[in-house]
């Protein structure tokens, strides 16, 4: 089905870029404008139609993880590097902390990295001013990714419900802020077909921390696969 | 003389989108639409540079490179395989399959374009 959904958007988008980039000759600046919102709204929707297709796939069974060996470290470098710009615009400080000599954990890098993706992006998207800071810590058996910001924070009453789909505090902020409402539905579902967990600390006013563990490569754990 | 690109790619958009977007920058595209015709316009032509869509219907993309690469008169010419969204091992298989490079579908018509001047720049 991805591929039915995904190339009329593709072809969408391709035309709206090459009229943007005068590729067909001079815009003016009226419908210069026009393709612009065309296009933010077609990449909107490919990220809705990303999102929808990952969740399906969870939901039937059918998302195969690719488990390999991977560095942790590696994999938030590779998210920050992705998301500095966006931090940089809004005048945000982003600051990583990886602790030293984390044990190498097994698993599918991409998915951890769509997950961390996700939570460093809402971050960024929903603080005004302030920090973000990226933390991987072990614990026990567990590997320990935070992402804390001095965001507007999130009332206890909601921190269960963020993790369903389609579920945003505020509602006019999906249309403001852009996002599918089902980033973290997936993101917590990627977590716990890892074998770990995804939960929040937050107040109103006093920002949020997202965390999320995944078990660290053990030899017993070697032994069973 | 202008550099001569071979698009191996079945839809009429990504075609017509290739299309519009190399002949401005003042490429001359040679047009394919199945792997089999892709093979033979290679040989025939041989183009500077060959961009392959992956899914094809007959000889899928991989196949064709495969062959490409397996010529000793085409084997010099870049490959860069055009494949849907980030399936994961598509990169690994397209390098494998003796690729140079590689981008997902949907492309960004200015990213492809850098890609392509990387190797004819």
């Amino acid at each position: 089905m991805s591929h039915e959904l995904r190339t009329p958007l593709n072809a969408i988008l391709g035309y709206t870029e090459l009229i943007a980039d005068r590729i067909y000759g001079e815009v003016n600046e009226k419908v210069g404008e026009v393709v612009d919102r065309v296009q933010k709204s077609g990449r909107h929707l490919l990220g809705l139609i990303n999102d929808v297709l990952d969740l399906s796939k969870i939901e039937a069974g059918q998302l195969e993880l690719g488990i390999n060996d991977y560095s942790v470290q590696d994999v938030v470098h590779s998210v920050i590097s992705a998301v500095e710009p966006l931090a940089a615009g809004k005048g945000l400080r982003l600051t990583v902390d990886v602790a030293p000599g984390l044990p190498v954990v097994r698993g599918d890098e991409r998915r951890i990295a769509q997950v961390l993706l996700n939570l460093v992006g809402n971050a960024i998207k929903f603080t005004e001013k302030g920090d973000i800071v990226v933390r991987a810590t072990n614990s026990d058996s567990m590997l320990v990714i935070s992402v804390a910001d001095t965001g507007a924070g999130i009332p206890q009453a909601d921190h269960q419900k963020i993790f369903e789909e389609f579920q945003q505090v505020d509602s006019s902020s999906t249309r403001a802020k852009g996002g599918t409402g089902l980033g973290l539905a997936i993101a917590k579902r990627i977590v716990e077909m890892h074998g770990g967990r995804i939960w929040l600390e937050s107040e109103p006013g006093k920002g949020s921390t997202f965390f999320f563990s995944i078990p660290v490569r053990t030899e017993r754990q070697e032994s069973v696969s | 003389m202008s550099k001569r690109i071979l698009a191996i790619e079945d839809q009429e958009d990504n075609r017509r989108i290739l299309r519009d977007l190399l002949t401005a920058r003042g490429y001359t595209l040679i047009e394919a639409t199945t792997g089999e015709e892709g093979l033979a316009a290679a040989e025939r032509e041989r183009p500077d540079l060959i961009l392959m869509d992956i899914q094809l219907p007959g000889l899928d993309g991989y196949e064709v490179t495969r062959r490409i690469k397996g010529n000793p008169e085409l084997r010099h010419i870049p490959i860069i395989a055009v494949t849907s969204y980030a399936l994961s091992g598509d990169e690994q298989k397209a390098a494998a399959a003796g690729c140079d490079g590689y981008v997902t579908k949907p492309f960004s018509p200015r990213q492809l374009l850098a890609k392509i001047e990387e190797y004819l720049g």
